[in-house]
Parts: structure tokens; C-alpha cells; sequence
């Protein structure tokens, strides 16, 4: 009895299989995967963006998959794409420029149109970021969430140390006054601290108007040597140094482990990438006033104005894609462009509107009144200087390294050791990586 | 000879998943390794032959020094301060105390709870702005003890992680190793007129010794590769790589830093030192402990 009701079920269970595999085989989805590195608030934000393509239509899907940290992200890429298993998409951060154009894995973004006989007016998109992302005038990855950094500040550790909140700092010195007033009249022990500490330091060479690396940043060449340490270095980190003795900058590790001091009232002022203000917003809450303003610069008129930089990422498409896996991948990337997705994009990450159509809507339907934060880094960058490579952004093979090599020397010098030494070690190392790097190139 | 007669191929076929397990997960990737070691590898997979140049260069770097010297400290504080504190509180857990069996598990779940989590849990309470212990330490001391930043202080604190999450495995087996010395022999001793002390360096220590030589290696299996994961989670290796240790290493420079010839040469040289390390170790345990009774 018993083994004949196992029977049954196995002949239900086996017709209801076919029956299924029979229904996939008829409608055949193309299904393109798509790696990212979207983790905490953003993480939803995108999964959302991509449920709503994907009910759009049944036929193309995209298929989010979360890999890890950026770093990670571009290894295993790579990895992949040597055992042939790589994603359709994958999502890079600006570090992996020039590694992803040297890869020979990609086909660069402004032929995906091309391929499939359309044209796209990549006109559309912000300035600094084409400009961060092209290569001889043209767009090698599809421009998605990009950011700069900015000054997060509680404004009511300003009132309460009786400085004025609606005169935030603009010079380090400023800073370095300010955190001083603060720690004396008790709000904080510390006043400020850093996310990605290494790219602030980017920021405020570009800041300046100053370039990382030679051969124009590489952006001319590939970069045999970096610009530091020099006159302004010296500058700026004596200053960080002298901040980072009397206790008003306190180093606070790498990429986002800063947030939670600022969140959680015990620093003022926190430097960080504008993809934070969502989540920064949401954690505080009503618990402290939220303000933004501008990245620091050094008091001394001798060095010129610069621009922010383009942080975030962009994606990249594998050149062993099919033309039926192109096509979706373009109609997602056409949608990734569509006013109301930039939008939403925008509002619920901090990330750029990165059409000028999703800027001019927003500014239509008052957003950025409602909410300045979301305009601050916007301005900053958009008001900044885009037409030398050092205000567009450096390019080097080791990137990454060399980002963990200056990462280092700020931990020294943050730890007491000697500003100069600490940057000329770091420097000979990154040398030495370019070298390597372009060794292959030989 | 045949040790199976009747059986000429049953006993291959039944060796075979295992042999096969190891060739395909163990004996290839190595060989991959060994390759590997001797090559440079671009960051678009190209491999160009470069000799020896990944070994000498491992060997001249002052970051592969660093952090082999690091290392090895490392693991003789996990060892000798790991096994020293768990020893002491096994002695005292076995004792005729009340609630002795509560004192014995509560000090054995540390084990239960994953290197990650243990990595988050400290790396929060010693975070230099919301941590508690920071705080208490800078109210009590004056000072301000940032692990991001301090090198020494980083080092301490994957140090201290480690040999705690580590004491309850420890406890646990000293605990049976002590609960297995015979009395008689502890009896003996005191009849003989040996005191407490006499009767632990002669009689005790010396039966453990199986289990202390079990625990030593088990603890420089944690020391040289599973401490990864806390490291991972409290330091990512910093700052200024004072915890960047020889694994530690290996991954960041093969995943991180994409330089997989270098990597795979540091793990070709890692498993050389663990081969002869564990020879020497599972040498002298065998011949120094006593395992007769």
C-alpha cells in the first residue's frame, strides 16, 4: 500500500519536472549574470533597480550576484574569465581602470552600440564622469555609480562647542582650529577621521590641482613614477600629522569602518565617499543634525583649484558574450540610464544622477532643497576644474597596491613616524610595482 | 603478497574515491602551485617565465621578513601563553570545587563560536572610537589605544583574539587528559611525601604529555593557517602589515595584489617549513610523550 503511494508520487513528481523543463525549453529567457559589489543599503537599492528590469521583460533577465569587496570583485573576475565561467556584467571600481583597459576581456562600452548596429548619445552623461571612464575621447566602461568624497559634519557638536554650523571649515588649518575648539570644550575626544583614507589623499592632490603619477597622470602613457613626495605633501602631511598628535584626526582604517564613530556622535567630522550619505542619514536618524560641505583645502593661494574625484565604479561587459546576451545587456544598460532609474538610483544611495536628464528632473521636483546633502558633492564637482589630468583622475596598472601602499604611510604617520620617510618608502614601492607592471608591456 | 586474497581489484576500487579526492584537490593544485612559483602572471593571465626570480625576491623582500618574523612570534604566544592559560584553568576546573562541570563548560564555548564572529566581537569592543575596552582603558590609563593604527597594539589584539577563542578547545582537552591520569599514581607520589607542586612536574605533567603534544600541533595548525579568518575580519593584515602574517600574505599578494607567481612561491615556501616543523614535532612528541600506563 505504502509503496504504491511512493510509486504515484515519483510518477507526479517526474511528470511535473518535464513539464516544467518543458515550459522553460519553450520561452528560453536570456539570463545575464551581473557581479557587483553593492553591500549594506546599496544592496537592496540595486536589487530592487534590477527586479523591476527584469519584470519589464520575461525574455531578458539579469541576475545580481553579490562577490565581495571591489578588490575582490575584479580578482575573481579575472579569475574567472581564465576558466571561462566569467559574468556578462561586471561591476569595477575606479581603481580597476586601467587594469580592465589593458585586460583584453572587455569590450569597451562605446561599441556595445555599435555591435548591435544602434547608436546611444553617451553625451548624456555628467562630464567628470566620461571623462574619469574614457580613453582617446571615447566611453570604455557604461557609466553607473559613481561618487566623490565630502566633509560629513554634526552640526550640533558645532553649536554645542559654540562654533557656527553654518560656517563649516574650508582649509585644513580650519580644520585642524576647529577640532582643536571642539576636544577643548568637551564635545569629542577626537573631531575628525577618514573613509578610504588612501583616496582622500588622491582627493586632495586633485584638489590642488596636482597630478599622482607622471606621463600626465597616466593618462598620456603608462605611469613609470608618482609625483610625491613633494612640496605640497610635506605641507599637508605635517598638518595631518600635527592633527593626528593632538588627537583631532583620528585614523579610523580603510574604506567604511569610519562610519560608525560619525554615526554614533563621537567625531564631528568625517570624510567619506557620498555613497554613505543614504545610509549615514538613515542610521542617525533624528539623533544629530547631518550637514556636508566641501573636501578641505590647504590655506597657501600657491597651489591652484582642482576638481574632486570620480569615485565609485562602472560596469564592464566580457568580450565572450553572445549577441543575444549584448542585447540585454544593453537594454539594461539603457535603462540603468532611464530618467526614473538614475533618479531612484540617486535618492536612495547618494550615487550621481549620471544623465543630465535625471539631474534636470530632480532639480525640477525640488529634491535638492528638500535635501541639499544630496546636491553638496554633486556641486563640488560639477563647479570644480575638468580639463587636466589632474583634475580627471589618475590611471595606473597597480592601483590597488599602491592604494594599500599610501594606506600604510598614513598609518605611520597617524602612529607619530616621520611624515617625509613614511611617503618616501611608500613611493619607492609603488615605483617599483609600476615598473613591474609595465614589464609586461615590453 | 597478497594481503587480500580472493580480492585482487575490490581493494583499489575501494581506495579509489579517497585517492582521487586527494589528486584532484591536493596533488594538482599543487603542482599548479610549483608551476605557478616560477612564473609572473599579468593582470590579464598571460604567465612569462621568470626562473628563480619569485624565490630570491621573496627571500630579499623586508615585507616577506617582516612577516615571517611576525608569524613566528605570533605562534609562540598562541602556543605557549594559549596552552600555559588553559592548563592553569583545567587544573583549577578539575579540582572538587561546586559547579565544577559549569566552570568546565563555561569555559569550553569560546570554542563553539566561529573565528569570525570572535574576530567582530573584538575587533568592536577595542574599536579605537566606540569600543568599550578602549574607553576604559583611556579613562583609566590616559591613553588611546587605536589598533588601526598602532601596529603593536593591532598585534596584541589578534594575539589575545586568538589564544581566547582558542582556550575552550584547549581546556577541553586537558581537561581529559586529566581527568585520564590515575590516581594511584597521584597517591603514590603524595605517600612518598611529594608536595602539590612535586607531584604536578613529576607525576601530571609528564602524562599529559600526549595531549599537550596533540594541543601543540593543533595550535600551530591555527597559528600558521586558520587564524586567517579573524585576521581578516579585525586588521585585513595592517596596519603597516604588522599582522600580516605568512597566509595572510600569501592571499593578499595572490587575490589583492595580483601577483600570483609571488604568492604561489610563498606557499610552495610555507608548506615546505610546515612539512618539516610538523615532522620534527610529531618526532619528538612521539618519542618524549608518555603514552604507556
Amino acid at each position: 500500500m505504502f509503496q504504491r503511494r511512493l510509486k504515484y508520487m515519483f510518477v507526479i513528481t517526474l511528470a511535473l519536472v518535464l513539464a516544467l523543463a518543458g515550459v522553460a525549453a519553450a520561452q528560453e529567457p536570456v539570463t545575464v549574470e551581473f557581479w557587483h559589489s553593492m553591500t549594506g543599503a546599496r544592496l537592496e537599492v540595486l536589487n530592487k533597480v534590477v527586479a523591476d528590469f527584469n519584470a519589464l521583460n520575461p525574455m531578458m533577465q539579469i541576475e545580481p550576484v553579490l562577490v565581495g569587496t571591489y578588490e575582490e570583485c575584479l580578482t575573481r573576475f579575472r579569475a574567472a574569465y581564465q576558466a571561462g565561467q566569467e559574468p556578462g556584467i561586471v561591476q569595477i571600481y575606479e581603481v580597476g581602470t586601467q587594469t580592465m583597459h589593458d585586460s583584453g576581456m572587455i569590450i569597451p562600452a562605446y561599441q556595445i552600440p555599435e555591435r548591435l548596429g544602434e547608436t546611444w548619445d553617451f553625451g548624456q552623461y555628467i562630464r567628470p564622469i566620461v571623462q574619469y571612464y574614457s580613453k582617446d575621447g571615447n566611453l570604455w566602461s557604461w557609466p553607473f555609480a559613481s561618487s566623490t568624497a565630502m566633509i560629513y559634519y554634526n552640526a550640533d557638536h558645532l553649536r554645542a562647542a559654540g562654533l557656527d554650523p553654518n560656517k563649516p571649515p574650508t582649509t585644513w588649518e580650519e580644520m585642524y582650529e576647529y577640532g582643536l575648539k571642539l576636544i577643548e570644550a568637551g564635545v569629542v575626544k577626537h573631531a575628525l577621521s577618514f573613509g578610504w583614507p588612501d583616496w582622500m589623499f588622491e582627493n586632495a592632490l586633485a584638489l590642488h590641482d596636482l597630478e599622482y603619477a607622471n606621463m600626465g597622470n597616466g593618462r598620456e602613457g603608462r605611469p613609470t613614477a608618482v609625483t610625491w613626495p613633494n612640496e605640497f605633501t610635506d605641507e599637508l602631511l605635517e598638518l595631518w600629522a600635527k592633527m593626528a598628535r593632538d588627537g583631532v584626526w583620528i585614523y579610523g582604517g580603510a574604506e567604511y569602518n569610519a562610519n560608525a564613530a560619525f554615526q554614533s556622535g563621537e567625531i564631528t567630522f568625517l570624510m567619506q565617499s557620498t555613497s554613505s550619505l543614504d545610509g549615514i542619514l538613515k542610521t542617525v536618524g533624528d539623533s544629530f543634525e547631518v550637514r556636508t560641505t566641501f573636501l578641505p583645502r590647504l590655506a597657501n593661494p600657491k597651489y591652484a583649484r582642482g576638481n574632486s574625484l570620480i569615485g565609485g565604479n562602472s560596469l564592464y561587459v566580457s568580450n565572450r558574450v553572445t549577441d543575444e546576451e549584448l542585447r540585454v545587456i544593453f537594454e539594461f544598460f539603457k535603462y540603468l540610464s532611464r530618467t526614473d532609474v538614475a533618479v531612484y538610483w540617486h535618492k536612495n544611495t547618494g550615487y550621481f544622477p549620471a544623465t543630465n536628464a535625471a539631474v534636470k528632473a530632480l532639480m525640477d521636483e525640488g529634491w535638492f532643497n528638500q535635501s541639499p546633502n544630496h546636491l553638496t558633492a554633486f556641486l563640488q564637482i560639477l563647479s570644480g576644474k575638468t580639463d587636466t589630468h589632474a583634475s580627471a583622475g589618475m590611471r595606473m596598472g597597480p592601483f590597488a597596491q599602491a592604494r594599500e601602499w599610501v594606506r600604510t604611510a598614513l598609518e605611520k604617520i597617524a602612529n607619530g613616524e616621520d611624515p617625509r620617510a613614511a611617503l618616501e618608502y611608500s613611493a619607492e614601492q609603488i615605483n617599483a610595482l609600476l615598473a613591474e607592471y609595465n614589464e609586461f608591456f615590453e | 603478497m597478497n594481503r587480500f586474497p580472493n580480492h585482487r581489484i575490490l581493494p583499489y576500487a575501494l581506495v579509489m574515491p579517497s585517492v582521487a579526492i586527494i589528486v584532484i584537490f591536493l596533488i594538482i593544485p599543487f603542482g599548479q602551485a610549483v608551476y605557478l612559483s616560477f612564473h609572473r602572471v599579468s593582470p590579464f593571465g598571460a604567465l612569462r617565465n621568470v626562473g628563480w626570480r619569485n624565490y630570491l625576491e621573496m627571500f630579499a623582500s623586508p615585507e616577506y621578513l617582516f612577516s615571517f618574523r611576525n608569524t613566528m612570534i605570533f605562534s609562540a604566544l598562541v602556543i605557549g601563553v594559549g596552552l600555559t592559560l588553559a592548563l592553569c584553568i583545567a587544573l583549577l576546573t578539575t579540582q572538587k570545587i561546586r559547579g565544577a562541570a559549569f566552570y568546565q563548560i563555561a569555559f569550553i564555548w569560546t570554542y563553539a563560536m566561529s573565528p569570525i564572529i570572535a574576530g567582530v566581537m573584538w575587533s568592536l569592543i577595542f574599536d579605537p572610537s566606540i569600543g568599550i575596552m578602549a574607553r576604559l582603558i583611556s579613562s583609566a590609563t590616559g591613553l588611546s589605544v587605536n589598533y588601526y593604527t598602532d601596529p603593536v597594539a593591532a598585534f596584541l589584539l589578534v594575539t589575545a583574539a586568538s589564544v581566547w577563542i582558542m582556550l575552550g578547545y584547549n581546556i577541553c582537552f586537558f581537561v581529559a587528559g586529566l581527568q585520564n591520569v590515575p590516581h594511584e599514581l597521584k597517591e603514590a607520589a603524595w605517600i612518598d611525601g611529594a608536595s602539590t607542586w612535586q607531584t604536578f612536574w613529576v607525576v601530571t605533567f609528564p602524562m599529559l604529555s600526549p595531549t599537550t603534544a596533540f594541543l601543540v600541533f593543533v595550535n600551530t595548525v591555527y597559528a600558521f593557517f586558520q587564524s586567517f579568518g579573524m585576521i581578516d575580519v579585525v586588521t585585513q593584515g595592517g596596519p603597516n602589515r604588522s599582522t600580516e602574517f605568512l597566509i595572510y600574505k600569501i592571499y593578499r599578494d595572490g587575490f589583492g595584489r595580483m601577483q600570483e607567481g609571488q604568492a604561489a612561491a610563498q606557499s610552495v615556501f610555507l608548506f615546505v617549513l610546515i612539512a618539516i616543523v610538523g615532522a620534527i614535532q610529531i618526532y619528538t612528541s612521539t618519542k618524549k610523550s608518555v603514552y604507556d600506563r
